[in-house]
């Protein structure tokens, strides 16, 4: 069994905490993605999984094993660096087979000749050998097994670490960004590749990424962290339209959900002279943020609409991305993003332009709130 | 990476250990200049220093020239620093930079001199600077030692220039500057920190120089304090813990100078070839 | 002329450039070493005596032949090696360990790298006189210590003994040396990649193995080239065993430098001593060719080249 339970964990650099109170767990078989931008402590979680940071307080379970206090060697996990760290003088093949090497090791192995003859009498085995071959096959690595890392390309060393990986036939695999250092359309691939993997060999993989459309095409489940705490926990399709806060909702998305700061009362958010019509009453009164995707807005008739003013608009090609700044009504759109605009996005090639008058309409069905001093979502 | 508690504890102590074994022969030199003559042929040794004992130093200096010794040592010392260094920049400079088979041989030559030994070119050196009329001259002794200290002063800058990206020198190509121009106002700059341990490299080479001092000098007014020290060993007549005192004055300088400076040696060393 | 880098034609000045740059220390080179060097070829040739350096008969080989036959070289070269072997051995293998020591972070690591570093600073000819002080038979703190352990050895004149005597100068190099080799492979050690390390240890390797494949590899490199030059340096070193032993007793600790010196400034013979001087340069010769060849073969086994 490899489910994974994080319980309580924490860790300090010295007086620095960096990771609070993480309290998590997924099931056997889950596609963990560990994500959130570069700080966020989603990789020095993943290496306190690993046993390759301790950590200051708190569990890490694993199945019925309590791992945290067990060297790294130990807890029957496989490791996938960015970097790959493939060993740079062994072959690929004997790259792959080190991990196994490992796992038979007796102390007498270091004598010079007895060591050697011993690993060449395991590389030889043949179940050794079948493991590797089957692997190489999976990985479309057959005709670099004699190869040397430095002779390989980018796309073909990730899947020498996948293959040391794999070989192990461990219990949890981690990976930390192990596609930043592809080039954009590999990336794509390797992303498949790996989602087949994760179904073809089971086990539980944790993976760590700043990239949200890895983590929403690839995750069974994603914890979005943010300076060390877990801002939302849950499945693809709950981060995404079921957002726990305003960091969440403007994380999620291309282009992020929309924050509009409006009046909350009952059943009817209002800004400006518009007035929305929300499914549910609330019970609060207050100064909310209206959250509302790109796609859950139109763009038409003045009736009844929301006016604007055309600030920015993207041919994407399949779609147009087009920027509105309203006129009665603010966003609350980060600093740096100084246009203060909402951003829709409507199929196909639009005939608008930048300066022309929009009315838009917004789905009230799609339509969430946050309270605009806490960022927290807002329920009725 | 989780450390094992044997290990938490071994390791200071082997690092103990191991400055205990650096530091003691140094700090027993010290003692030994300290340590009463009664004491000093006891049954048990004193293992600390007789602070009382200080007066030692004072004696030392007023009956021995030591004071003298020092100062030659330092004058040979700062030429060869000088002299090596104003001699090496030029050819550190072609040797990152330029390309042909002359400069190939060169780096060969500069290599080769390591195999060397002073004693062997002592002799030669001896009877041609007889007739330069270099010899019993701290100048003399300053150019023999530049020579043995040019060529690892030379590679570990030339080292340091590789790790300047040409477009630096390429822009200021654009400015108008000729090459001479960019060695000495671009380039070095750049290596300062290289240039300094190259300073201290050359400094301590010319401290520490022995055989040529002892055979190109023949006065007593110019002989330098390794010199000086090494006529103590093997003789009876002075007292050891004034021998060692003057050791002490030999050595401590040196080797606090050389705590000092040795981060940026380290430094300067390695600039312009980290590897991954 | 000079056939510049491609980069380099845009840098292009005056062509000559090159050659001034390299004229002035070239010059300064073969005055100082090349021509001497030359001297002592031609001096190995002939039998000069130290006072009437001037005249010189040539004789041809009957240095050398004096040298095979009834001098004293086969010890000479013998113990050469001897000393040579364990200075390399023992300086880059106590550096390799003091700089893996030194490597992980520990409270008072900057202190501590600087202090490893006395030997080195230390000048030879103090260090010989204070080893020699310690290594005294009645006095020294060696055989204190020896005595107080009740361990062996400890009424001996280390340097006086012929057994003892190469022993005792092997430890006063090795002490002064192996900083070097640890700066040095400190240094090395920095550029291991960190990433290497934690997927050796999470592939379930023991600390040698992770040494073995993750550290050794990046630093083999640089500990080769550090053989290297102690081995080159250790065939030159004069200072400390000639103020120690002067290459004695009865030819104990006499390497080829210490015997060159002894022919030329103890009996006077420079012709012998030249020519030792050229069957020493010899031997360094073969050593560099010899290094060159084993490393350029390992790193074609490598898949380097």
């Amino acid at each position: 069994m490899s489910s994974i339970r994080f319980k309580n964990v924490t860790k300090s650099f010295g007086a620095k905490e960096v990771i609070r109170d993480i309290d998590i767990a997924v099931a056997d078989g889950e596609f963990l993605v560990l994500l959130g931008p570069s700080g966020c402590g989603k990789s020095t979680l993943l290496r306190m999984l690993a046993g390759l940071e301790s950590i200051s307080g708190g569990e890490i379970v694993v199945g019925e094993r309590r791992v945290d206090q067990l060297p790294p060697g130990q807890r029957d996990m496989a490791f996938v660096f960015q970097s790959y760290a493939l060993y740079p003088h062994l072959s690929v093949r004997r790259n792959m087979t080190f991990p196994l090497l490992m796992q038979q090791f007796q102390w007498w192995y270091h004598l010079p000749l007895v060591g050697r003859m011993a690993r060449n009498r395991i590389e030889k085995r043949p179940d050794v050998v079948t493991k590797i071959e089957k692997t190489a096959r999976i990985l479309a690595l057959t005709e670099m097994l004699d190869r040397f890392p430095r002779t390989l390309s980018g796309g073909q060393r990730q899947r020498v670490a996948l293959g040391r990986a794999m070989v192990r036939e461990p219990q949890v695999f981690l990976m930390d960004e192990p596609l930043s250092n592809l080039d954009a359309k590999l990336r794509t691939s390797m992303r498949s590749e790996i989602t087949a993997l994760h179904r073809e060999i089971g086990g539980t993989f944790v993976y760590v990424t700043h990239d949200q459309v890895e983590a929403m095409t690839m995750g069974t489940r994603i914890a979005l962290m943010r300076d060390g705490v877990i801002q939302q926990f849950g499945t693809a399709r709950e981060i995404y339209t079921d957002p726990a806060n305003t960091y969440v909702a403007r994380f999620i998305g291309t282009p992020p959900m929309n924050l509009i700061h409006a009046s909350l009362s009952g059943d009817r958010a209002s800004f400006g002279s518009s007035q929305l019509r929300l499914p549910q009453t609330y019970t609060t009164r207050a100064e909310v943020l209206l959250g509302i995707r790109p796609n859950a807005i139109s763009i038409g008739q003045k009736e009844g609409a929301v006016p604007g003013r055309v600030v920015i608009v993207e041919h994407i090609g399949a779609e147009s991305v087009i920027g509105v700044r309203l006129d009665e009504a603010r966003t609350a759109h980060e600093a740096d993003q100084s246009m203060d605009a909402v951003m829709v996005t409507v199929p196909g090639y639009t005939e608008l332009a930048v300066g022309d008058a929009a009315y838009l309409s917004f789905d009230p069905a799609q339509a969430v709130l946050f309270s605009s001093t806490s960022g927290e979502r807002l329920r009725p | 990476m989780t450390a094992s508690p044997i290990s938490h504890t071994l390791r200071p102590l082997a690092v103990l250990a191991l400055l205990g074994i650096a530091a003691f022969p140094i700090y027993w030199m010290v003692v030994t200049s300290m340590t009463p003559s009664s004491e000093l042929f006891a049954e048990r040794p004193n293992l600390l220093p007789s602070l009382g004992q200080i007066s030692i130093y004072g004696e030392v200096f007023r009956t021995i020239p030591v004071a003298r010794w020092l100062w030659n040592s330092f004058v040979v010392a700062a030429g060869t620093t000088v002299f090596s260094i104003l001699l090496a920049i030029l050819p550190a400079y072609a040797l990152s930079r330029f390309r042909f088979t002359g400069i190939a041989i060169l780096g060969f030559a500069l290599f080769a001199t390591q195999m060397l030994p002073e004693a062997m070119l002592v002799v030669p050196l001896y009877s041609i600077f007889g007739k330069l009329s270099l010899l019993n001259s701290l100048f003399g002794l300053i150019l023999a030692n530049t020579a043995f200290v040019v060529p690892v002063i030379t590679w570990i800058i030339k080292g340091a220039i590789d790790g300047i990206p040409l477009e630096v020198e390429e822009a200021a190509r654009m400015d108008g500057c000729s090459r001479i121009d960019i060695v000495l106002a671009i380039v070095l700059p750049l290596i300062a920190p290289t240039l300094a341990a190259a300073a201290v490299i050359s400094f301590f080479h010319g401290w520490n120089e022995y055989v040529f001092a002892q055979t190109l000098i023949s006065s007593e007014q110019l002989r330098t304090a390794s010199v000086g020290l090494a006529s103590f060993v093997g003789e009876l007549s002075t007292p050891i813990h004034a021998v060692m005192a003057v050791g002490v004055m030999y050595t401590l300088p040196a080797v606090i100078f050389y705590l000092f400076a040795q981060r940026y040696v380290v430094a300067g060393m390695t600039a312009g070839s980290v590897k991954g | 002329m000079a056939d510049l880098r491609p980069s380099e034609v845009r840098l292009e000045g005056n062509s000559w450039t090159p050659y001034l740059f390299a004229a002035p220390v070239a010059i300064y080179l073969i005055l100082f070493q090349f021509y001497p060097l030359a001297q002592e070829f031609y001096l190995s040739f002939t039998s000069t005596d130290l006072l009437r350096p001037d005249d010189n008969p040539f004789v041809g080989l009957d240095n050398y032949a004096f040298l095979f036959e009834a001098g004293d070289l086969h010890n000479v070269l013998w113990i050469t090696a001897i000393y040579t072997v364990c200075c390399v051995v023992f300086a880059v293998g106590f550096g390799l360990l003091a700089a893996l020591l030194l490597d992980a972070p520990f409270i008072g690591r900057g202190v501590a790298r600087a202090l490893v570093t006395i030997p080195w600073a230390a000048p030879s000819v103090a260090v010989a006189l204070v080893f020699t002080w310690m290594f005294n038979a009645q006095y020294g703190i060696f055989n204190h210590g020896l005595r107080a352990l009740s361990l062996p050895f400890g009424a001996e004149n280390w340097l006086d003994n012929p057994l003892l005597a190469l022993p005792a100068i092997l430890f006063t190099t090795v002490w002064q040396i192996f900083p070097f080799s640890s700066v040095v492979i400190l240094a090395a050690l920095q550029g291991v990649p960190h990433e290497l390390r934690e997927a050796a240890a999470i592939d379930g390797a023991d600390r040698f193995n992770i040494f073995k494949i993750a550290v050794w590899p990046t630093i083999q490199p640089t500990v080769f080239m550090l053989v290297l030059f102690v081995t080159i340096w250790s065939l030159r070193r004069f200072d400390l065993i000639w103020l120690m032993t002067q290459g004695g007793p009865i030819g104990a600790t006499n390497t080829m430098v210490i015997e060159l010196y002894r022919q030329g400034f103890v009996y006077r013979d420079l012709g012998s001593a030249a020519a030792i001087g050229m069957i020493g340069l010899t031997v360094a010769l073969v050593v560099t060719v010899i290094y060159f060849k084993v490393t350029l073969a390992a790193e074609r086994a490598q898949g380097k080249r």
